[in-house]
This record gives C-alpha cells, sequence and structure tokens, in this order.
C-alpha cells in the first residue's frame, strides 16, 4: 500500500545543511495500523511531510497505492493528497467558519461531488466515532477530542488508501486520546483503512500493529505486535529507553 | 448537491465568517485612499495651487510631506493586506493539506480580494472629496472664511486616487498569490505564527542611528550652500541627497528601541524583557511601522509649526508698527492728500492725526551679481547698475521717525527692521546711478538704521542730505515716490481703512501694477542685452491686478501695497487662510495616518503575541501584571515615534528661524512657545489614542 525506499531530506539554515532522513525504508500493507516513533529530531514528521506530498525529498521513492510521488507535479500531488490520502492533524486543523458536517464534507467539496451518498457517508462516520449529535455545531463549541474525531472523520470522506496522522493524541487528555485511538481502531476495523501514526505517545503507539523507530533520520527499529497492548508498549519502552542510551 | 457543499460554497461561507479579520483590512485600504484623494484633490485645486507660490518653500514641503503620506498609506494598506492573508493563510493551508490545489483556490481567493479591495478602495476614493468638502467647510465655518478660500476642485486629482487605487489592488492581488506560492504547505498552516525577528545589532546601533539623523539634518542644509562655496555652481536638484543619512539614523533608533529600550541595563536589570522579547520577535515590520510613524508625526509637526510661526511674527509686528496707516506711491500717480483722507475719516467718526509724509527717489544701485558662466560655473562680479533701490534724505528720515541719523557724504545706512530680521537689505552697493540723467556717486555701506515700516523686498536705504540732492536733480516723477503716514484718531473703523485702500489701489495707472519683486533696473539690463526681463513672464506678475485686489497674491505682493494695522490684523488670516488651512489639513492627515499605522500594528502585535499571552497565563500571569505587558508592548510603538518625530522637528524648526537671520526674536520666541503648546495637545492626542488602543488589544487578548 505505502512504499518507502531509500529516502534523503535535508533543511539548510543558513550555511548550515542538516540531514534529516538518511535512507529510510519501509513499507506498510493495507489495513495496517503502524505507528512512527523516535526521539524529537529523528525525522518523523519530516518523513510524514514528505509522505503527504507537502514537502519534496531529495532521494529515493515513496509509493502510495502504485503512484510514485517524485516527479509529480503540483497538480497531480494535490488530487493524490485528495483522493488517496486522509490527514489528522495535531492541532486538528478545522475551519473555524464550518459546522462539523462541512468540515467532514470539506476533501469530498474538494473532489467536487457531494451527493446525497457522501452527506450520508458523514452522518455515519460521525456516528461510528461518537460525535453524530454535534455535526452541526462549530469547532469552537466542541472539545478537543470530539474535534479530533470530527478529524478523524473527515480523514476519511474519500476512502483514502492511507490515513497519516501527525501526533493526534498530543493536544489530548489520556480519555480523549483513548476516543481517537479507539476511533482509528474503528475505522481499521469497519473500513479496512490503513494508518500511518507519527507519535510521541508509547501508550497510543501501544494499540498499532507495528511500530517504526527513527534515529537521527534513520532506521532504527521495527517492533511488530506479537502479544497484548501492554507487552507491546512495554516492548517499545524498552527501546525507547535502548535507543536514549 | 446543494450549493453550500461546493467549494465555492464553503468558501463564500469562509468568507461571510471572517468578516471580523476582513475589517481591519477594509477599514486601512478605505483610510489610505481617503486620505490620499483628499490630500491629491487639495493639493492640485486651484485654491491651494493660487496660494502656494510656485516654486516657493511651502509649495516644496506640501509636495514633500504628500510623498511621505503617500509612503505612510502603501506601509499601512501593505501591511493589513500582509495581515489579512496571515488570518487567510490558515484557511488556505488546510485545504491545500486536503488536497486543493493552488489552481483551483486562486480564482476564490482572487474573487475575495479583488471585492475587498475594490470596494473598500472605491469607499475610500469617493469619500476623500467629500471628506475634503466637509473639512473645508468646516475650517471655513470655525475658522476662516474669504474668497480665496472657496474650494475649487481640479478633476486631475481623480487620476491619483486612480493610480493608488490601482497600487492598493495590485499589492492585495500580489499578495494572495505570493501566499499560494509558497512551496511548504506546513508553512502556508503556520503562517499565522511565523516571526519576523531582526538580527540583532550592537548597543551602539542607536546611538550610531542618532548621530546619523544630526548629521543628515545638518549635512542637508548645509550642503547647498556649501557646494555654491567649493564648486561655483548653483546646486544641483539632487542636493537633498545628502539629507539621506537621517533615515538610515532614524531606523537604526528605532532598532535600538525595539531590541534593547534605551533604559540603562544595569539599573533596570530585565525590566521589559518579556515585552521586549515578543516585540523583537515581530521587529522587522515593526521597526519599519516605527519609522513610517516617526516621519508622519514629524510631517505633522512641520506643517502645524508654519500656522504659528507665519501668524504670530506677522500680527505682532503689525501691532508694535508705530503707525496705524502707512503708504507710498510713485508722484506721477494721482493720490490722495492729507484733506481728502480727513474728510474720508471724519465720514467714519475718526479723525486723522500724526500725519507726516516725506519724499523718496528710485535710483540704480551697484551690487554682487552672482551668474553662471557657458560652462554652468558660478561666478560673482560687481556690476554698478544692478537693482533699483528707494532712497531718503537724513532731513526726511528724520522728519518721518523722529530718529537722528548722521550719514557721512559718500556713505548710505541701509534700512532695516527693529530686530533686523529684515533680510532685504543692500550693504554691497558702491554705487548710485541717476537712472534719467546717468549721473552717478559713489558710495559704502556705513551701517543700518531700523524703521520697521520702511521695510520691503526692494531695499530702503539713507543719505546724506547734499548726496541726495545731487542724485535727485533731473529725475522724473516717476522715479520719485512719497511715504505717508498717520495715525487715526478715535475708534479706529476697519470700514474707513477698507474705504482708503479700495480709493487708493483706484489711484494708481497701470504702469504701477506690478509685483513686489518687479525691479526696472533689472529690467533695463534685460532690455539692453535684447532679452526679456524674466519677471514678466511670471505667474505671480500676471496675478497681480486691480481688479484682483482681495487676493491673497495682491495683498501679500503688490509693489506700493499700503500697511494698514487694521486691515493687515483683520484679515491676516483671511488673506493666508488658504496656506494655513492646507497645512492644518496636512496636520490632520498627517497625524491620523500615523495613529492608524501604530493601532494597526498594536493589533499585530496582539495577533502574533496570542499564543504567548496564554503561555504566560498559563505560567500564572495575573491580569495586571498581562495588562502591563500589553501596555509596555503598546507604548514602544507610539511613545518613542512621537517623541522623535515631534522632538526633531522643534529642533529643526528652532535651527531655521536662527539660521534665517542669526537670532531667535521675541516674536519667534513666543511662536515656538505656541509650538511647543501643539505639540504638547498632539502628545495629548496620541496618549488618548494610545490609551484606546490598550484597551483594545486587551479585550482581543481577553485579559
Amino acid at each position: 500500500m505505502l512504499y518507502v525506499k531509500d529516502l534523503y531530506k535535508s533543511y539548510e539554515a543558513g550555511k548550515n545543511k542538516y540531514q534529516v532522513l538518511s535512507g529510510v525504508s519501509f513499507h506498510v500493507a493495507q489495513g495496517e495500523f503502524t505507528a512512527v516513533m523516535g526521539p524529537s529530531g529523528s525525522g518523523k514528521t519530516t518523513l510524514l511531510n514528505c509522505i503527504s506530498c507537502y514537502i519534496p525529498f531529495e532521494k529515493g521513492s515513496i509509493t502510495i497505492g502504485g503512484t510514485k510521488l517524485a516527479g509529480e507535479k503540483e497538480e497531480r500531488l494535490a488530487q493524490i493528497r485528495n483522493t488517496k490520502l486522509g490527514f489528522v492533524f495535531q492541532d486538528f486543523m478545522l475551519l473555524d467558519g464550518l459546522t462539523i458536517r462541512e468540515n467532514i464534507l470539506v476533501p469530498r467539496m474538494i473532489l467536487g461531488n457531494v451527493g446525497q451518498d457522501a452527506v450520508q457517508l458523514a452522518e455515519k462516520l460521525a456516528k461510528m466515532f461518537g460525535i453524530g449529535h454535534i455535526l452541526e455545531k462549530y469547532p469552537a463549541e466542541i472539545s478537543g477530542g470530539e474535534k479530533q474525531r470530527a478529524a478523524v472523520a473527515r480523514s476519511m470522506m474519500n476512502h483514502p488508501m492511507v490515513i497519516l496522522a501527525d501526533e493526534p493524541t498530543g493536544n489530548l487528555d489520556s480519555k480523549s486520546s483513548r476516543a481517537v485511538i479507539e476511533a482509528f481502531l474503528e475505522a481499521k476495523e469497519q473500513m479496512k483503512a490503513t494508518i500511518f501514526m507519527v507519535t510521541h505517545d508509547s501508550f497510543a503507539a501501544s494499540f498499532c500493529d507495528r511500530v517504526i523507530l527513527l534515529k537521527d533520520g534513520r532506521l532504527y527499529r521495527q517492533l511488530e505486535k506479537k502479544g497484548s497492548r501492554k507487552e507491546m508498549q512495554e516492548d517499545l519502552l524498552g527501546v525507547i529507553r535502548e535507543m536514549s542510551e | 448537491m446543494t450549493e453550500l457543499f461546493t467549494l465555492k460554497g464553503i468558501e463564500q461561507k469562509l468568507q461571510k465568517a471572517g468578516r471580523k479579520q476582513a475589517r481591519l483590512y477594509l477599514f486601512s485600504n478605505f483610510i489610505a485612499l481617503m486620505i490620499i484623494s483628499a490630500y491629491a484633490a487639495l493639493m492640485m485645486s486651484q485654491t491651494v495651487q493660487k496660494a502656494f507660490p510656485e516654486g516657493g518653500d511651502s509649495r516644496k514641503q506640501m509636495y514633500m510631506i504628500f510623498v511621505l503620506t503617500l509612503a505612510g498609506c502603501v506601509v499601512f494598506t501593505v501591511y493589513a493586506a500582509g495581515l489579512f492573508f496571515r488570518y487567510k493563510s490558515r484557511q488556505i493551508g488546510v485545504l491545500m493539506a486536503l488536497g486543493a490545489s493552488r489552481k483551483r483556490l486562486l480564482p476564490g481567493l482572487m474573487r475575495e480580494v479583488l471585492l475587498l479591495s475594490s470596494l473598500s478602495a472605491v469607499a475610500g476614493a469617493l469619500a476623500g472629496i467629500p471628506f475634503v468638502w466637509l473639512l473645508w467647510g468646516l475650517f471655513r465655518l470655525i475658522l476662516v472664511d474669504s474668497s480665496q478660500m472657496v474650494l475649487a476642485l481640479d478633476a486631475r486629482c481623480l487620476l491619483v486616487s486612480a493610480a493608488f487605487f490601482l497600487l492598493v489592488v495590485g499589492v492585495a492581488c500580489l499578495s494572495a498569490w505570493r501566499y499560494l506560492q509558497k512551496t511548504n504547505i506546513m508553512e502556508v498552516i503556520r503562517e499565522e505564527h511565523l516571526n519576523e525577528p531582526v538580527k540583532e545589532p550592537g548597543r551602539w546601533c542607536g546611538y550610531i542611528g542618532a548621530a546619523l539623523v544630526l548629521g543628515g539634518a545638518v549635512l542637508g542644509y548645509s550642503a547647498p550652500r556649501l557646494w555654491e562655496i567649493w564648486f561655483h555652481r548653483y546646486s544641483p536638484f539632487w542636493i537633498g541627497v545628502f539629507y539621506l543619512p537621517v533615515f538610515p539614523g532614524l531606523y537604526m533608533v528605532m532598532l535600538h528601541t525595539v531590541v534593547y529600550g534605551w533604559k540603562s541595563r544595569k539599573k533596570h536589570l530585565y525590566e521589559n524583557t518579556i515585552t521586549r522579547g515578543m516585540v523583537k520577535l515581530q521587529a522587522k515590520q515593526t521597526v519599519n511601522n516605527l519609522l513610517i510613524i516617526t516621519l508622519l508625526i514629524a510631517g505633522a509637526s512641520f506643517a502645524i509649526f508654519y500656522i504659528p510661526a507665519g501668524s504670530i511674527s506677522s500680527l505682532l509686528e503689525y501691532k508694535s508698527a508705530p503707525y496705524d496707516y502707512f503708504y507710498h506711491y510713485r508722484l506721477d500717480q494721482d493720490v490722495f492728500g492729507k484733506e481728502d483722507v480727513s474728510k474720508l475719516a471724519q465720514q467714519y467718526g475718526l479723525s486723522v492725526k500724526d500725519w507726516k509724509e516725506g519724499e523718496y527717489i528710485n535710483l540704480a544701485a551697484g551690487g554682487i551679481l552672482e551668474a553662471e558662466d557657458e560652462n554652468h560655473r558660478l561666478y560673482t562680479e560687481y556690476a554698478v547698475l544692478k537693482n533699483e533701490v528707494r532712497v531718503l534724505s537724513e532731513d526726511t528720515y528724520h522728519a518721518l521717525t523722529g530718529q537722528n541719523e548722521d550719514v557721512a557724504p559718500g556713505t548710505y545706512l541701509c534700512l532695516t527692521n527693529e530686530k533686523e530680521t529684515n533680510l532685504f537689505v543692500i550693504h554691497t552697493a558702491k554705487d548710485l546711478t541717476n537712472i534719467v540723467t546717468g549721473a552717478h556717486i559713489e558710495t559704502s555701506f556705513a551701517g543700518y538704521a531700523h524703521y520697521g515700516l520702511l521695510t520691503g523686498i526692494m531695499g530702503w536705504i539713507v543719505l546724506d542730505n547734499a548726496d541726495y540732492a545731487v542724485m535727485e536733480q533731473g529725475l522724473t516723477d516717476e522715479w520719485k515716490g512719497r511715504i505717508v503716514q498717520f495715525n487715526a484718531h478715535g475708534e479706529d473703523s476697519y470700514a474707513f481703512a477698507g474705504r482708503l485702500y479700495d480709493l487708493f489701489v483706484d489711484s494708481f495707472d497701470k504702469s504701477c501694477e506690478h509685483v513686489e519683486y518687479y525691479d526696472r533696473v533689472e529690467k533695463l539690463n534685460a532690455m539692453q542685452k535684447g532679452e526679456e526681463y524674466w519677471m514678466e513672464s511670471t505667474e505671480l506678475e500676471t496675478m497681480i491686478r486691480y481688479d484682483r485686489r482681495d487676493t491673497l497674491e495682491f495683498k501679500t505682493s503688490w509693489m506700493y501695497h499700503p500697511k494698514f494695522r487694521i486691515l493687515l490684523i483683520n484679515e491676516h488670516l483671511l488673506i493666508m487662510g488658504v496656506l494655513y488651512m492646507m497645512f492644518l489639513f496636512i496636520f490632520i492627515v498627517c497625524l491620523t495616518t500615523a495613529l492608524i499605522i501604530g493601532f494597526t500594528r498594536c493589533q499585530t502585535i496582539a495577533l502574533n503575541n496570542r499564543y504567548l499571552f496564554e503561555d504566560l497565563r498559563k505560567l500564572g500571569a495575573s491580569s495586571v501584571f498581562l495588562s502591563k505587558e500589553v501596555r509596555s508592548q503598546c507604548s514602544q510603538v507610539f511613545r518613542m515615534p512621537a517623541w522623535v518625530g515631534m522632538g526633531t522637528m522643534y529642533l529643526l524648526f528652532i535651527g531655521i528661524l536662527y539660521a534665517n537671520d542669526g537670532k531667535i526674536t521675541s516674536y519667534e520666541g513666543i511662536a515656538m512657545l505656541v509650538c511647543l503648546g501643539i505639540l504638547v495637545l498632539t502628545g495629548g492626542v496620541v496618549y488618548a489614542v494610545y490609551q484606546r488602543t490598550v484597551k483594545m488589544v486587551r479585550e482581543q487578548l481577553e485579559i
């Protein structure tokens, strides 16, 4: 579903050049819930931004559902973002002037065909994530957890191949975080969604099928979930300790 | 599919929701267009064009301040557009992140921008004309009204409005396009929170800046004269570039203000550290804004100084004149005598007293001629026949003034006023020539005699009686004149003075219909060279006509204009009304522009620092503490520009007064005090706006 091969990306700040990603390679299968973890500066967000087509990369390749991102024109990349990817941001990125229903429908509006089916899908997603009762409210009128669940619903509006989530629980309390993770799990179960999540939160990552750990822009290790969530979390904490030594 | 569930529908809804943020942008455009249109309309009106002498300093100042105001308005419209797009950038970024392409978003954004900028700009441009009418009407109603004050607009001013309108709309469209061109979508999304820090300069920056301001002012002022001395040429038009160090100097002063402040670090350790830290984050724009505000306040101050500087000295001089009525005329003119004046005075319940009269002659005086050779090199040479001069004998001078001046034969005394501020004195003459007979004597400057009524653009001198008698021989009446001065006994009558003025003007024939600068000796010189006398083709000379006796030009520039105290005092404002009101208008416009820029800058600081204020609140900062921070930040925007702008102009004003004649007279001292009072009032207005701004920023930050 998502293939990342030998990815390189650097930034320049003044005269200094910082290599953020140095040959990162991995692949995410359809229906898989994958997390990326790593210390600050390890390149997690840059990796996500490259996959999101927000920033160009220098070397390597990213393939989503058979489509290579490198060399695509801006218009085509926008189309890929709209149809093949779904996005969940740390600070929700809901549009303040629109109701939750309208916010969820935005990707479909960009696609240009909001029919009755889309309206029904928005309602179905909202119900699935427990926000069916706030569809006519505005972002300023609801809680952070509700906003993020609305964002998850929005990310699924165009049946994307991959949902990309950037620290989706970063601004939430533990109860809301759990609700958001459950929303992802629900999406995975019911709609076979593929989720790729960047997080600092080992609790959130412990729900994933697999966790990719980055250090200094390189793949440090990948952990597959074999036992319970708790075991996964303990394994993760162990690797994180090892990385910081 | 409902209309709302389309991208266009959503864009429209978002535009509706963003009205509050668009308000500041609309307001800024509206005000900028209104100010520029109004200024251009007034500046280009026939009313003002006639009142400001062509090529004169006041006209140059008016244009210069217009350019300054234009720059100020451009800055705040560009900045307001930037602010608006910062707000819009989040929406644009989110839509782009969700898959909307730039191409797809561009039409909607352009539609919105064009609509907002065009509507606000057109409204502002249209409001400019009524604004001028209203303000000018108000001036006429409350302050001064005369036939010169009737506003006659020139349609060409609309071209300026149209050009500025295109600029505003162009800037808006360019900003919209620029925001969409950002390659990094995350940058677009986070644009709202982006900072604009500057590289910190050394602490010397402010002091060097102050030195540059001072040096630039002195250099700019003295450059033309130095150029002439060193290169023996007239200074070129670009000599003004020597003022340029003032601008980087001001920038450095403002940069120092923003980055370090002016308080001693040792004494005030960590004072305002948080404020400075926040302002530093937006230092680039803040410093630019402070610079423009300073220049606008300086422009406003300079404009308003013109009024007391022009009026107070004149009014005090009129009041201190020794006679109520003074006039002179050529002997070949049929002007009424004492008996006629007495009869007329009786009709107005007055009697004439202290009547004194005496004759004078007009001679050609030698002098230093400054000219350019074929290589445009300046040279000076002495010319025997240079200028026309009015000459009194010792006896006549004594009879008129009561002063006993003993003038040695072969010398002359130059007449000036009591404070010796009259610039038109002749002290280089070595020859005097009777222009009719060609009789000639050698002479030399022997000092000054003081009598304010006998001063003017054409110089007055006093000769020894014997020399006078020699030079008078053979002169025809057109080269002779009579001076009359008297007081009116009883309640002085404005009506009498008005009637006497009319009769006086009526008694002259066309040969005296000339501007005060008209010099018959210069004309003879030109004719001998086969050239046209340059004065005859000037606009002012053509404006001096007896049927225009009530106009500003006639009353200030006619060669024989009488000095009737009651008329001068009562009509001063009427005569000078257009000039004074134009400068008052400039003051209002510049100050308003400066205050709006300050207000928008503070709004920006609030918008950009919202998150920092929230963080401070989370760290336990009380409302009192946060209010103090807001106050401190806003005060940086208003305080320093006000001090520097007003202070610099006040010092410059004193410098100009001093440089004019090497002294500050008591009249000028009074004018300076009045100017100081005006600055205090202006400071009060700035303070009131600052207080209001602080209140609004606190409301925005929910403090």
